[in-house]
């Protein structure tokens, strides 16, 4: 299962059904995205698509009879009506159309009573109606989908949608489950459910040999685990997300100084950059090695370059040119992020403060944790992103400590002008079952997890700086292993639950999800599972406060009273 | 499932091919077993530490981690694999690229800690999770445009008639049409008959009513009313060009249509033109388009045609150019170096001409910020792109000394092969007739040198079945050249002589894929013959022919 894997089908598939000649790609808003992260342009052009138009902006009235318009859009109304418009004065020799998901049959009915010229060759309905991040993490790209700790409708409706795109572009018809007490998560769990079984066409697969477990459908709350977004990640990917964010495969450079001009922006793409498919999820000191390794190859090549004497040098040089450039743009993309990524830890602390996080994160140790994060909020060197993360952490961990001191350390992170009043919010948006068992603030009554407890504090700690496990891999480890899961995660609708495990599961995290994640999914299909993770978005710890704060935006304070003078946030700030 | 049988029986194809081969290095066969050792393990197992690995893929990523200096075996087991997973399985060679970078990322990514394999608990077998999985097929798709034509087709059909209608009328208004406003207005209302004005109080359009400052006019095509600032106006070039779809004059060769009438009408226009209405233009002016853009074949399109066509002519060649490299790099006498030499310069040449027809495509003139000027430098640079990446990547021609310090090499090891061979068949017919005189009589069957003869010229058979093949595929005129002339008393060396012949020929025309099967052909044939040789002349006697010439 490799959702990349599946939108370059997809895409590959519609060029072919066009056949030969030139063609175009007419796309919106969303598919452009998710056709930019399946292929680059340049492969495209090497399929004979030499030219890319976006349907919903303006565009030129030229008409070129000679080329083959393939349309990929969304079926969205505005779409539908904007490409009646175009369909009654055709542009193009002939369209071949593609919606990326379901379309109603009104729809296709009008857009055939405006095919006037005959020029419409196909239509039909691929399902690459998602963004593949890697090869094992898709995300919707909806960046806040909770309006008052429920679901934004049309989020909900986009959530829906992406989920059962994913589903029939694997052509898989899962048992669903989703978090027992998070009622987004049962909601949309619901809407996936019932459109399944409205769609039974679609949806009519070979059932699983006998005996065999359906393929699993999990449907999470990020509200089960705001601890692992708010945490400083070691990993390449994960950091980079986090310290100069990643949005669309694509990194905006153009606001770190000394870069050169050809790299304000640079794509990271697993498809495209060999470097980056095999270190991402590498070590920050592991990669500083690797790119060491890479420089003294390129240096060697580079060396070669000025030993050039003979035209047979030259022609060997020449031959050899397609990927040595590849590889000197590729050495140059990934030094400058590195070193861009080891200036910020060091004028961040992030060392110190990633000890400290993770140290509030899985050990309870009110009096030193307190001191420490007392010490590093006032004294200044902090920024105060990092000092408000230290401070939420605490205010989690510690909400139920009888010394709890969050409000002094609040007192002191809006001295210094930070904003105070994301505390309480993210107090209300975190869930029940959280706050209960994030932390083990309850007696642990099972077995299971109490003896792996144990383990885990017998075997200590091998990195200070990764201690910290993300809820899902707990889950993953469950599914895995084939325990019951009834309890936890109930099951949608009236199938009879399965006691075995899963041949695929899809994971995805209502309030999106984490490269940390994306990780653990890694590792465990490494180990030869087949599970993919999706998330409305993929967050880093800024875009995840925007989350908590739209999320929470007008819900009445219950948790957090004794924040109250926190509560309002200062004038002019959100 | 993979049964390995006991290490001395026949263990694969190939070596049943060739009794006195050493046994393939790779596989399944456990070639360390000790004759004592019958015990027949069964499953993926591990070649080299015997472990059961249950599924292709864990066995080779077990190689892969734990075996890694083992290279041809991790090759062949994943060729193995490829070939069992996509049986039965359309599979482009993309998406065996693909499948092959994920094994090389899987490979890579192995640095980050646990052993993959090293999960194998007992209970693991069961979990579908740890199955492997087949290689991934194309998603769902639902297909609307039956129920899309389903809708189109009747009205299109429905506007066919009538834009048709339109047309003949437009015939017989142009057929002898006065140039004088009057009689042009009498000839037009005798071809069409008019409606009554008086029935039609406001103007079916925008709805006004008529009156002494709106005036009624008359749709020349077909009849209907509506008032001036309604009108619209179809010029005699246009209705000309709608009648007669197949254009003599030069200026519709330009095939852009021309802009359309819609500004006031004055005198000029009204003489040079039809006044219609809006849904007979829409009709007409639509039948034009389609015309047009069926004629429309501008320069660009020319080029990107032979741009196409010399991609696909060269295409087939870079794999072969790679194939003959390897194949000489391995000591085959199969290809020579004039071959790779000649192929490269074939491509290279393919290259030039790519280049200049790309650059031809980018002479072309448009406007500037225009699609047309996009679409054409996308076109240069995916050329270049292509050039580039397939064409200038192939690796530099081997170095002639180095080849032929290979093929000596080859050359010798073959020979002491064959002397050993020839040993070994030589002891085994001894014995053989030993054990015959023994038994004291036996039928021919039993003979181990007659079977072998049976299955080559079984082959040879083959090989002449494919030879019919060739001679009907296209260079059947020439076909004995100059050995034609020598005419020998032994069939069998004729049809080598023959062989070489289409060799030579298939060589100067580049069939590299027909020399390479050819030439095997020539290797069973004079194999064969040496066998014949040898059960005539007895062994002392010399190989006659060498493989190659």
């Amino acid at each position: 299962m490799n959702v990349i894997r599946a939108i370059q089908l997809y895409i590959d598939k519609m060029i072919a059904d066009a056949g030969p000649g030139m063609k175009m790609l007419m796309m919106d808003r969303e598919t452009i995205s998710v056709v930019s992260m399946a292929f680059a342009q340049s492969e495209m052009l090497q399929k004979d698509v030499f030219l890319f138009e976006r349907l919903d902006s303006a565009r030129s009235n030229e008409r070129l009879k000679y080329l083959k318009c393939i349309v990929f859009i969304r079926p969205t109304r505005d779409n539908v009506l904007r490409l009646q418009r175009e369909l009654r004065s055709p542009k193009y020799g002939s369209y071949y159309i593609y919606f990326s998901n379901i379309i109603p049959r009104t729809d296709i009915k009008a857009l055939a009573e405006s095919d006037e010229s005959e020029s419409v060759q196909d239509v039909k309905e691929v399902y690459a109606d998602y963004l593949p991040v890697n090869p094992n993490l898709f995300s919707l790209h909806i960046p806040t989908c909770l309006q008052a700790l429920n679901w934004n409708p049309e989020a909900l409706e986009r959530a829906t949608q992406g989920l059962i795109s994913v589903l029939l572009s694997f052509k898989i018809r899962p048992a669903i489950r989703f978090r027992s007490g998070s009622t987004a998560a049962q909601t949309l769990a619901k809407k996936v459910h019932e459109t399944i079984n409205k769609e039974t066409a679609l949806f009519s697969f070979r059932p699983p040999e006998d005996g065999a477990a359906p393929p699993l459908l999990l449907i999470l709350d990020r509200r089960d685990d705001p601890i692992t977004p708010l945490l400083n990640q070691w990993t390449y990917q994960a950091m980079v997300h986090e310290l100069l964010t990643i949005s669309k495969q694509r990194v905006d450079l153009s606001g770190v100084s000394g870069v050169p001009k050809d790299l304000k922006e640079v794509v990271l793409s697993t498809e495209q950059d060999e470097f980056y498919a095999n270190n991402l999820y590498a070590n920050f000191g592991e990669i500083a090695t690797t790119i060491k390794v890479l420089m003294d190859e390129f240096q060697k090549k580079a060396h070669d370059q000025r030993k050039i004497e003979s035209i047979a040098d030259m022609k060997n040089f020449v031959e050899t040119y397609p990927q040595f450039r590849k590889m000197s743009g590729t050495v140059t993309k990934h030094l400058v992020l590195i070193s861009e990524l080891s200036v910020q830890v060091g004028r961040q602390q992030l060392f110190e403060v990633s000890e400290l996080e993770q140290e509030i994160a899985c050990r309870a140790d009110h009096s030193t944790q307190l001191q420490r994060v007392k010490r590093l909020v006032s004294e200044g060197k902090l920024s105060l992103a990092n000092a408000l993360r230290l401070v939420l952490l605490y205010a989690m961990r510690y909400e139920r400590h009888a010394n709890c001191d969050t409000s002094g350390l609040l007192k002191l992170l809006q001295d210094r002008g930070g904003r105070a009043h994301i505390a309480p919010r993210m107090l209300e948006y975190i869930s029940t079952v959280a706050r209960q068992e994030l932390f083990n603030t309850v007696k642990i009554t099972d077995a299971v997890k109490l003896t792996r407890n144990l383990i885990k504090e017998l075997k200590g700690v091998e990195n200070v700086y990764a201690q910290h496990e993300c809820v899902l891999k707990g889950t993953l480890e469950e599914i895995v292993k084939g325990r019951p899961l009834d309890a936890q995660y109930p099951i949608m609708g009236n199938e009879v639950p399965f006691r075995r495990p899963p041949a695929e599961v899809i994971v995805f995290i209502v309030g999106g999800a984490t490269y940390e994640e994306a990780l653990a999914v890694h590792r465990y299909n490494q180990e030869g599972y087949r599970i993919v993770l999706g998330g409305t978005t993929i967050h880093n710890s800024e875009s995840f406060i925007e989350e908590v704060l739209a999320a929470t935006a007008g819900v009445p304070f219950k948790h957090s009273r004794s924040l109250q003078q926190f509560h309002q946030a200062p004038a002019g700030t959100a | 499932m993979w049964v390995l049988p006991p290490p001395d029986g026949p263990a694969e194809g190939q070596t049943m091919a060739n009794p006195f081969d050493e046994p393939s290095p790779g596989g399944f066969l456990l070639a360390g077993g000790t004759a004592s050792d019958t015990e027949i393990l069964e499953g993926f197992l591990c070649p080299i530490c015997k472990s059961d690995l249950r599924t292709p893929e864990r066995l080779t990523v077990h190689v892969e981690h734990e075996h890694s200096e083992e290279q041809d075996l991790l090759k062949s087991l994943k060729e193995i694999f490829q070939g069992i997973l996509s049986k039965g399985k359309k599979k482009g060679p993309s998406s065996q690229q693909q499948h092959q970078q994920q094994q090389h990322q899987q490979q890579a990514d192995s640095g980050c800690g646990e052993s993959g394999v090293a999960v194998g608990s007992a209970g693991a077998a069961n979990n579908p999770l740890l199955q492997s999985a087949a290689l991934q097929p194309v998603g769902c798709d639902c297909d609307h445009f039956g129920y899309f034509k389903a809708v189109r087709n009747p009205r299109l059909e429905r506007y066919a008639s009538e834009t048709n209608k339109l047309i003949i009328r437009l015939d017989k208004l142009l057929d002898g049409c006065p140039a004088e406003p009057d009689q042009k207005k009498r000839h037009e209302q005798s071809k069409v008959p008019w409606i009554d004005g008086k029935l039609v109080k406001l103007c079916p359009s925008c709805a006004k009513g008529f009156g002494i400052t709106r005036r009624q006019h008359h749709c020349r095509v077909c009849g209907s009313v509506m008032c001036d600032g309604c009108s619209l106006y179809l010029s005699f070039d246009d209705a000309y060009r709608i009648v007669q779809p197949n254009p003599v004059s030069p200026n519709d060769a330009m095939g852009h249509p021309q802009p359309r009438q819609q500004e006031q009408p004055n005198a000029d226009v009204e003489a040079n033109s039809f006044r219609v209405c809006e849904h007979c233009l829409h009709l007409l002016l639509n039948r034009m388009e389609m015309q047009d853009s069926r004629r429309d074949r501008p320069p660009i399109t020319r080029l990107y045609d032979r741009l196409r066509q010399e991609r696909a002519d060269i295409e087939p060649h870079i794999p072969m150019y790679q194939r003959i490299l390897d194949s000489l790099y391995e000591g085959d006498v199969i290809f020579r170096l004039s071959d790779a030499s000649a192929l490269r310069e074939r491509i290279g040449r393919s290259a030039e001409r790519l280049d200049s027809i790309s650059k031809a495509i980018l002479a072309l003139a448009f406007a500037t910020g225009s699609r047309e000027e996009a679409l054409k430098k996308a076109l240069r640079l995916a050329c270049i792109a292509y050039i580039k990446e397939r064409m200038l990547a192939i690796p530099p021609l081997p170095v002639e000394d180095e080849i032929k310090r290979i093929q000596q090499r080859k050359r010798q090891e073959t020979a002491r092969r064959l002397e050993r061979e020839r040993l070994l068949a030589l002891e085994a017919y001894e014995r053989y007739e030993l054990n015959q005189i023994a038994s004291g009589g036996a039928g021919a069957g039993g003979d181990p040198t007659a079977t072998g003869s049976s299955s080559t010229s079984s082959s040879s058979t083959a090989s002449t079945a494919e030879m019919t093949v060739a001679t009907m595929d296209n260079w059947s005129g020439t076909q004995r050249g100059p050995s034609a002339t020598v005419v020998t008393s032994d069939p069998l060396l004729d049809q080598i002589n023959i062989v070489r012949g289409y060799i030579r020929q298939a060589r100067e025309a580049h069939r590299f894929e027909e020399v390479a099967t050819l030439e095997r052909n020539l290797a069973e044939l004079t194999q064969e013959f040496y066998h014949r040789q040898r059960l005539d002349g007895g062994p002392e006697a010399g190989p006659p022919l060498q493989a190659g010439p």
